[in-house]
């Protein structure tokens, strides 16, 4: 996939001396599907939006930012040079053929993945992190908060706020927080202030403490928490990596790269496969490869594969809500186990976001794309056998997307042609060898959704929803 | 101290559709068209709303409910309307509370133009 000639023509990628593979420029689903663009719900139909008087609005995000999730004329948004430059320094990702998988597996199938490990933060993260930092330092910014669930998150942010001169400071999840003491180390050593969440620096924080002292933390919390940090700090911006649909156009360059890989192999394929958190990485390999379909006028299958412990799109309910616990972020559309959810601690800290991003959620809605729940019993034996076939060891949110490719292909008929199948080994796994260790040791246990906690807040997800005022004439937006 | 949108880059010569559907230079805009085109604005990124009942002492979030992401929407309608183009830099620092304040921004646009 290439945008129009003209761009293409330019000559800049060769003039710079980079890899032709890299993109130049992001891929814009929103030009080809303008119906995924997020529609918020006005906050004056929720009651007690009065009190909020005397409240002013600010952009949170560079105004080049924040447009790019509501541009719907440009398929190709093009990627400043400076942020082209350092993707240069991990960019093209490898894209590989796993046959010692597929003879193990014994499956008609040719299965590829794109593997997004190989940079020094360890995740696709990067692609974005890069691409706010650089939004945010040329606005003005002086310092960018966030929360992160599984680290990935906030390790690629700290580490581009230091390329590009911010200070960073991070709420990590305290479940994951606790797992993982060497990836904060990590973010530590790009120079990060990193704080567990809930924490008694934000009410947000110091709420949910005082109702649980032993609260294992929501990203939603960590979310919430870092928002009220940036709310009152005029130099603070909080940045977010996952579910808008800025965030996904960045990761586009996966998608783009694969696509041009699998080209040269004269392949395409049928069936693309990735984790879903809130829809980064599933979108940036998936959607570029729908639009170099819907080109071709071939089919191609989407496949998320989300977390037992949180399946937001096999359970959940498209509805509006918050998106974290200040409730102060946009409210949209979304698949949602509702805001209040809290999903037992698993390792896959990547994947208990409570809901999908409006983009993903709105694919869901209208069949564009599957899911599947994976347990992390499952998850780990898979990211364990592509570990021993490929030699790459998966991070735990990218062995949920191996094992959902596994049962993919493993449904495949024989007598048909072999399936062709791209999946996204979204990080590595290297600092989540506690887990892997302790799945190795048989200590790892199958965890499922809370069925009492998922009640309560699927009842408050439907009050909420119940509570919001129709404008006169108008029913709720669909 | 450069106002709020101290380094719009404007396209010459651009003009502005009313609300009356008449054109007015972007640099010409008096009040009362300035606060024609906020109001046009915020209609069409809000159709809710209706113009009959806009005006400049209501509060944009709490008593029309605009949130960040419609702000986006709005800034993005202005930019149309107006034909300029508006920078990341001078915008993360304004703070809107009332459509008065949004009509001393276009206003503020106007200004720049005309220099």
């Amino acid at each position: 996939m290439s945008p129009e000639p003209d761009v293409a023509a330019s000559g800049r990628v060769a003039a710079a001396g980079r890899d032709p593979l890299i993109p130049t420029h992001w891929f814009n689903i929103l030009h080809d599907r303008p119906q995924y663009v997020t529609s918020a719900l006005s906050r004056s139909r929720l009651s007690g939006a009065a009190k909020l008087a005397g409240h002013g609005i600010q952009l949170q995000q560079p105004f080049s930012l924040a447009r790019q999730s509501l541009n719907t004329t440009d398929r190709f948004i093009p990627i400043p040079d400076e942020v082209i430059d350092l993707y240069a320094q991990y960019r093209p990702t490898p894209l590989r053929r796993a046959v010692r998988l597929e003879e193990r597996l014994g499956v008609n199938a040719r299965i590829y993945y794109k593997y997004e490990g190989a940079n020094l933060v360890g995740s696709h993260k990067l692609n974005t992190a890069l691409a706010q930092a650089y939004y945010y330092s040329r606005a003005g910014v002086k310092r960018l908060v966030t929360g992160t669930g599984a680290g990935q998150w906030g390790t690629a942010l700290a580490y581009a706020c230091q390329i590009m001169n911010l200070d960073c400071e991070i709420f990590w999840v305290r479940s994951t927080f606790r797992q993982k003491p060497v990836r904060g180390d990590l973010m530590r050593l790009f120079g990060a202030t990193v704080h567990e969440s809930p924490s008694d620096l934000t009410e947000v924080g110091r709420a949910a403490l005082k109702e649980d002292p032993d609260a294992i933390g929501t990203l939603a919390g960590a979310t919430g928490e870092a928002l009220a940090l940036a709310a009152h700090d005029s130099e603070t911006r909080f940045a977010v990596g996952s579910g808008e649909n800025s965030v996904l156009l960045h990761q586009t360059v996966i998608g783009q790269e694969a696509v041009s890989q699998l080209a040269l192999l004269g392949e395409f394929p049928d069936c693309v496969v990735a984790c879903m958190g809130a829809g980064s990485n599933f979108g940036g390999v998936a959607l570029p490869l729908l639009g170099a379909a819907e080109d071709a006028g071939r089919p191609i299958r989407l496949v998320a594969v989300e977390s037992a412990a949180c399946p937001k799109l096999t359970r959940g309910r498209y509805r509006y809500d918050l998106s974290d616990a200040l409730g102060t972020t946009p409210i949209t559309k979304v698949y949602s186990l509702g805001s209040t959810y809290v999903p037992p601690a698993v390792y896959a800290g990547g994947l208990r976001h409570h809901s999908a991003g409006p983009l993903a959620s709105a694919m869901y809605a209208d069949g564009s794309l599957e899911a599947m729940a994976i347990d992390q019993l499952t998850s780990f034996r898979a990211g364990l056998l592509f570990c021993e076939t490929e030699g790459v060891l998966p991070a735990p949110e990218s062995a949920h997307a191996v094992a959902g490719m596994i049962d993919v292909v493993s449904q495949h008929p024989r007598g048909e042609a072999p399936l062709v199948v791209l999946v996204n080994i979204s990080g590595h796994g290297l600092l989540d060898l506690n887990a892997y260790r302790s799945f190795a040791a048989g200590e790892v246990e199958s965890v499922s959704v809370d069925e009492a906690g998922l009640s309560r807040s699927l009842t408050a997800l439907e009050e909420f929803n119940q509570s919001i005022v129709e404008p006169a004439g108008q029913g709720i937006p669909g | 101290m450069p106002g709020p949108c101290g380094q719009l880059q404007q396209s010459g010569g651009a003009a502005v559709a009313t609300q009356d559907s008449s054109e007015v230079a972007v640099s010409d805009l008096s009040r009362q068209q300035a606060t024609s085109v906020v109001f046009g604005a915020l209609t069409a990124v809000m159709p809710d709303l209706q113009v009959e009942t806009l005006t400049e002492g209501q509060e944009l979030y709490a008593d029309l409910g605009l949130d960040s992401l419609g702000f986006v929407r709005l800034l993005i309608e202005l930019e149309g309307k107006l034909s300029v183009q508006l920078v990341d830099e001078e915008l993360m620092t304004i703070e809107l509370v009332t459509v008065a304040d949004l009509v001393e921004l276009v206003e503020s646009i106007s200004l720049r133009a005309a220099k």
